[in-house]
């Protein structure tokens, strides 16, 4: 054999360190066992044998592909005993020791010595499967490569383009598409149709009669100007837009997982997003806040609640978890969703192997995860801004005194039981001494369950009054000892822990296999491909943050502008110009119209980053304003299926949120309460009812907030529990919190009929809604329900269903009363003890606190309780539900 | 204090409907049947079954006092356990712990010999119909996640639930009914809803819990005080106003698709009480699975699992039944063997009457744990309140029906039933295997999401060959 492997694959491992200036005469240490794997035995199973064990073909099931499927083995057994060479089949397939000789082909094919020591020393040090690779190496396609590419000038078309259909430089590139494949776009819009959809794109809900008409009797050259500066100072635009930020990190009040417990300084962060959006915070401030405003900004409170970002993902730490690996969980979910997040990237593609479609390397995650190596969760002491709202405070905070003192009460006679039989047993004198682990002694079983119960429901409603403390949700550089640890209860770490925290590439991304040590970076191949040079980390633990999120925020970078514009394009039109808005990698769909993002992503950052800026140029094009129909739909559904080139705009459903705050609104019962704690809203009684297990435990039933403004409110101010989402915003396509939404489903399936038709908040709305009909004279209360739910009054058909329709119920419901509102049950809890296996009922009592109970049919005259079916069927019906 | 309260007449599943389902039909114009994403289609290859019952016992059943009992622990009780590797353990598991024997008595059972839990009288009846298996490993020894990780192949959430994934391959027979249904315990598991969840799939592949009391579906029924001519005549004034509508709209598909989603609703409205009716059994059948029977406990899994079947047998294509209660660290005799007591007679039920209806064929019936339990009393309770702690490398397992083979053993626990050592598979490798059996190749059923083709396994696994006969 002529060709030399050893000297080969030296030089591909000096290359692989960035070592290759270093002559080959310069004697080395010994290679360690990574670097032997990077430096041979990697190659030669790429070379020589995943062709049949791996790639295509798994020949005898043996796949070589994973240090799992190594030990593992296939027909023959293992191929491999990590730390023996001797027993391991592989050494002697390769040694040609036996009847199995690999590669096969006879002598001539067996390895050189010098490589099968490699494996020898690799198998003998643990064969350890580690990925250093650096991008360089792999092979991309350009066409891949475009999201890291830097962000092209690009100037608007005027080749073929009808300048007359050109509004912003926006239309300029659209039209040049259009004209590509002799497409002429549809017409604008009615007025009507334009307020609808842009006020359902600002704020999330349906423009008001009063809204509709005045703008319809503005003929001006700035009448849509007007309503788009309208809404955007409007404080539901944040509402909003906050919205869709909060479904890109996964925001929560709670951890999630066993005991799914309360995060009660976490609506700090919401409401600081939507106060973002609200004030137009440059976009390049609002990334380096989230990521690193403790560091950056640490005067400013509004920074410090910002970094509540970097925690938003479910979490939970309890004595059944292991400490290295909850911390470990926290550390993947930071690097995956800070590159989900603002690059568009999905990094935990490369947690365990190199990416398979970007060029980012394993060594590069590892990098860009070591920048949160010395990051603690802290909850700290923070006055609340003005702006913060602290008003409803003493409302919301008095149902959860109620219920600690209730619980603690039953704790009380719980002790006091105990006490009691403790004395009769060892005198009193025991007592005195006796602590509560020798009373719970002197329980019986049933009540050491019940005492187990109610200790978590202190744990509980203590959290909860947690949420009125002056107190945020943020992050620091190693434990600080006045602040509070949040995970303390359990703390894994001590505070030198994070002073030496290193960070290893973990094979296969796990924790008990850490390879080499690397120190914080950012992504190699945005250096490359866009030329933007690595941040510099400081040796210290402070700062490192900051680092990237300068990187991240700088406007060479060529992904974060990119990633945004588009994300906002998407909430405008229902697609980004990139599809896949968490993915701009080589497995998201390419942008349609590549020029156009980056124009926008010029005019974002020249723009000081600013989202309003951004809205106003997307808003006042013709292509946003086209109607939702081609004249000539057979050419357009020919030519462009799925309105990818934006011939006319593309309806949508309207999202769960939007649906509900909808249907509230047009009932006038939407109240305008701002921000503070998440509140309680009617929720379907069985799912409230529903019990829930928590670790050991059953958890407090759900419980509507009492009044009718706090139950209320719009939906971003509900109460986001991960383990029990409101079932009218989950059949409508919610955002899980768990994972990131990068855009909303909008599927059509049966249940949502029930909820939407059946449900009690859906009827009560209805009942609700003919507070605002009932006093008109009849010819006006029709009139009036179509103006509120569609904008526009009934025609003349319409009319004639409707009459014939109210008098028909009025005259059934005349005959027909309806029986009265039955009082909630108790609810009874079922638990089967864990620690005796016996089984115990535990009864919650049915809220017997004040209510303002919704209206009731038993409570409405037959006229009313007609027109509330009227409204029922509005919020139904296909023209209420749909945005044109 | 605990208060003692009348028996409640919960798990009944009875329809508590009689209105609205005539309602609907106002808006039906036509009884249509399209193909949608649900219609049935025919799987990756030829496959017996054509639905699961998967058995889901909530809090990690001990294999060693159920299917897979280790004499070597009566001559090891309470000598000291040393685990191997402490590094990696939870905060509450250190400290000295000690092997403890199982308080239960064993007795073989059927030609292929299994030794049982000598509680599982019925069950021992129909041990030559069941494939018993010992080497499945979990990972996690954490409740949610490994329960995640047995439901949907990702211990930390958020992936589309076997059930999901099934429904997604095969489509269902049945429109009118969900194609995935879960029938849980009272209490919902921990990690709740996230156990049944459609995950990255479209909603329609999304576990539909039937709820025992009430309204089965949620929102199924209007409230008590709506009436029929109410429900028609909205009905009918809304199809008025959405007929309208689509006329100015030609071109907007998605209008019809949501007109017909009532139809559909009405559909299901018309046909789950039905299905749901387990009265209508005869009465030798409900005394089969213990429905009726003066343990509660019986009662409630025996009407779960004869509903398992009444829905099977009209199409649906998958059913998890949930039977908590577990996660026995203390009393072990008394918390296992209640349980016990509880699912003997109703899953012994469902096999027989799988097997006499013929559908067993037919229909895969998968009994699983999120993890299995170790051979020590962990640091709980001491000595005399015998419990085990959660268990990772060891499990209980067992599947019938289908292609899974009839009365056999495979793989090994050691001598102590802490971890497998014979045919040891993780559970990626069982999912792949359940899917197989029904006609499903993990690596063809993928969808594209967050980046990638994500398919059950996430990245692959091997068949589990020996659990195919």
């Amino acid at each position: 054999m002529d060709f030399n492997w050893s000297n080969a694959v030296t030089r591909q491992f000096l290359r692989a360190w960035g070592l290759a200036a270093v002559s080959a005469a310069v004697s080395m240490p010994a290679p360690t066992a990574e670097e032997l794997f990077l430096g041979t035995v990697q190659p030669i199973l790429k070379q020589q044998c995943l062709g049949c064990h791996g790639e295509g073909n798994i020949f005898a099931k043996l796949d070589l592909r994973t240090r799992e499927s190594f030990v593992k083995g296939g027909e023959r057994g293992p191929a491999i005993v990590a730390g023996d060479p001797d027993s391991s089949l592989l050494m002697a397939a390769i040694d040609h020791a036996g009847e199995l000789q690999m590669p096969p082909g006879g002598p001539e094919k067996r390895l050189p010595e010098d490589v099968r020591n490699a494996f020898r020393e690799w198998i003998a040090a643990g064969a350890p499967f580690v990925s250093g690779e650096s991008a360089e190496k792999w092979e991309f396609e350009e066409a891949d490569l475009w999201a890291f590419r830097p962000v092209k000038n690009a100037e608007p078309p005027t080749e073929g383009v009808d300048l007359t259909g050109v509004r912003t430089p926006i239309d300029s590139f659209v039209q040049a598409k259009l004209a590509e494949l002799g497409i002429q776009p549809a017409p604008r819009a009615d007025k009507l149709t334009l307020i609808r959809r842009v006020t359902y794109g600002l704020t999330g809900l349906p423009p008001t009669p009063e809204e509709v008409e005045a703008f319809l009797g503005d003929d001006t050259e700035g009448a849509f100007k007007k309503v788009v500066d309208r809404l955007l100072d409007s404080p539901r635009y944040g509402e909003r837009w906050g919205r869709h930020w909060l479904d890109v990190t996964r925001y929560a009040d709670t951890a999630g997982y066993s005991n799914d417990f309360e995060r009660p300084n976490a609506w700090r962060y919401r409401d600081y997003v939507i106060r973002s959006f609200n004030n137009d915070k440059p976009y390049d401030r609002f990334v380096l806040e989230q990521i690193a405003g403790d560091e950056l900004f640490p005067s400013e409170s509004e920074a410090i609640i910002a970094t509540g970002f970097l925690r938003a993902g479910p979490w939970e730490h309890t004595g059944m978890s292991v400490a290295a690996v909850t911390r470990q969980l926290f550390l993947d979910d930071v690097t995956h969703h800070v590159g989900q997040t603002f690059l568009g990237l999905t990094l935990g593609c490369a947690r365990c192997h190199d990416h398979k479609f970007d060029p980012i390397p394993t060594k590069d995650y590892y990098r860009f995860q070591a920048v949160f190596s010395k990051t603690a969760f802290a909850r700290r002491p923070l006055n609340f801004l003005p702006s913060e709202a602290t008003d409803g405070f003493a409302e919301g905070r008095a149902p959860f005194e109620a219920r600690l003192v209730e619980v603690e009460r039953r704790m009380n006679d719980l002790h006091e039981a105990a006490r009691e039989r403790l004395a009769r047993e060892k005198g009193p004198e025991a007592v005195a001494k006796a602590g509560s682990g020798v009373l719970q002694r002197y329980m019986d079983k049933e009540q050491a369950e019940l005492l187990k119960l109610l200790r978590k429901r202190v744990t509980m409603h203590k959290l909860s009054m947690l949420r009125f403390e002056p107190l945020a949700m943020t992050v620091s550089n190693g434990l600080v000892s006045e602040w509070d640890a949040v995970a303390s209860r359990n703390s894994y770490m001590k505070e030198q822990d994070y002073e030496t925290a290193t960070t290893h590439v973990l094979v296969g991304g796990d924790i008990k296999s850490p390879a080499q040590e690397v120190s914080p970076g950012a992504l190699e191949a945005v250096e490359r491909y866009a030329g933007l040079p690595a941040p510099e980390f400081p040796d210290a633990i402070e700062g490192q943050r900051s680092a990237l999120a300068e990187w991240i925020a700088d406007p060479r970078n060529p992904l974060t502008a990119r990633v945004m514009v588009n994300r906002i394009w998407q909430y405008h039109f229902g697609r980004g110009l990139a599809a896949n808005a968490n993915n701009f990698g080589k497995m998201g769909k390419k942008p349609t119209h590549p020029e156009l993002l980056d124009w926008l992503a010029t005019f974002f950052v020249d723009h000081g980053w600013s989202v309003k800026a951004l809205h106003r140029v997307i808003l006042f094009s013709e292509a946003y304003q086209r109607d939702g129909s081609h004249p000539d739909s057979e050419l357009v559904n020919r030519g462009d299926p799925e309105n990818l080139l934006l011939a006319r705009f593309s309806p949508r459903r309207l999202g769960a949120e939007e649906l509900r705050d909808s249907i509230i609104a047009v009932a006038g019962e939407l109240s305008d309460l701002f921000g503070g704690p998440g509140t309680y809203p009617q929720i379907n009684t069985d799912v409230a009812r529903q019990p829930r297990h928590a670790m050991g435990t059953v958890r407090p039933v759900y419980e509507s907030e009492p009044t009718r403004i706090r139950r209320n409110r719009r939906s971003i101010y509900s109460f986001q529990q991960r383990s029990l989402i409101d079932p009218m915003i989950e059949v409508f396509n919610g955002a899980n919190p768990d994972l990131t939404c990068e855009r909303r489903d909008s599927s059509t399936v049966p249940t949502q009929a029930f909820a939407l038709l059946n449900s009690e908040q859906s009827r009560d709305m209805a009942l609700i809604m003919t507070g605002r009909l009932s006093a008109l004279p009849p010819d006006r209360q029709v009139d009036t329900a179509f103006r509120l739910a569609y904008g526009r009054g009934p025609s003349e058909e319409e009319v004639g269903w409707t009459t014939e329709f109210l008098t028909k119920m009025s005259d059934h419901y005349g005959r027909n009363p309806a029986p009265p509102r039955q009082p909630p049950d108790d609810v009874v809890h079922h638990i089967t003890s864990e620690l005796t296996g016996e089984k115990f009922e535990f009864v919650q009592p049915a809220y017997a606190g004040p209510y303002e109970h919704n209206p009731h049919p038993s409570e409405s005259s037959p006229e009313t309780r007609a027109l509330a079916d009227l409204a029922l069927a509005l919020f139904n019906s296909n023209e209420f539900v749909y945005v044109y | 204090m605990l208060t003692a309260r009348p028996s409640r007449r919960e798990f009944v599943y009875h329809s508590g409907m009689g209105l609205g389902a005539i309602a609907l039909s106002a808006l039906l114009q036509r009884n249509r049947a399209r193909a949608s994403v649900l219609s049935p289609r025919p799987g990756h290859h030829a496959a017996k079954a054509k639905s699961c019952i998967f058995l889901l016992m909530e809090g990690g059943p001990s294999h060693i006092d159920t299917i897979d009992p280790k004499s070597k622990l009566v001559d090891l009780h309470m000598t000291e356990f040393v685990k191997e590797n402490t590094k990696f353990e939870a905060s509450m598991n250190t400290g000295k712990r000690y092997y403890v024997r199982s308080p239960f008595e064993f007795r073989r059972a059927g030609q292929v010999g299994i030794e049982i839990n000598a509680k599982l009288r019925q069950f021992a009846d129909c041990v030559d119909d069941v494939c018993f298996y010992r080497g499945l490993q979990a990972t996690s020894v954490n409740h949610p996640t490994a329960l995640y990780h047995i439901n949907t192949g990702n211990r930390f959430g958020g992936d589309p639930a076997i059930g999901s994934w099934v429904t997604y391959g095969l489509g269902t027979e049945n429109q009118n009914l969900p194609g995935f249904v879960v029938l849980p315990d009272l209490a919902y598991p921990q990690g709740g809803a996230a156990n049944w969840s459609n995950g990255f799939l479209p909603a329609h592949y999304q576990g539909t819990p039937l709820r025992p009391a009430g309204s089965p579906v949620l929102d199924m029924s209007p409230p008590e005080y709506v009436t029929e001519t109410q429900q028609r005549e909205t009905l009918n004034l809304l199809g008025k106003l959405n007929r309208r509508h689509m006329a100015q709209h030609p071109d907007h598909q998605e209008l019809s698709a949501r007109i017909e989603s009532y139809e559909l609703a009405f559909r299901m409205q018309a046909e789950m009480p039905e299905a749901i009716n387990i009265d209508s059994e005869q009465e030798e059948t409900k005394q089969l699975y213990g429905v009726g029977s003066e343990n509660s406990e019986v009662d409630s899994i025996g009407r779960r699992c004869l509903l398992a079947r009444r829905l099977v047998e009209r199409g649906v294509r998958f059913v998890q039944v949930i039977v908590s209660g577990w996660d026995s660290h203390d009393y072990i005799e008394k918390a296992h063997g209640s349980r016990l007591d509880a699912i003997d007679q109703p899953f012994a039920g469902l096999l027989k009457d799988l097997k006499r209806t013929g559908m067993l064929d037919e229909t895969l019936v998968v009994w699983a744990g999120e993890f299995g339990r170790s051979p020590d009393n962990g640091v709980r309770g001491g000595g005399t309140a015998w419990g085990r702690d959660h268990n990772a490398p060891a499990m209980g397992f067992w599947m019938a029906g289908g292609d899974a083979p009839r009365g056999k053993i495979v793989g090994a626990t050691d001598e102590t039933g802490r971890s497998a050592i014979e045919a040891v598979h993780p559970i990626r490798d069982m999912h792949v295997t359940l899917l197989h059996l029904l006609g499903l190749d993990d690596t063809e059923l993928t969808y594209f999401a967050q980046g990638r083709d994500k398919q059950l396994s996430q990245t692959g696994g091997q068949l589990i060959e020996e659990l195919i006969a």
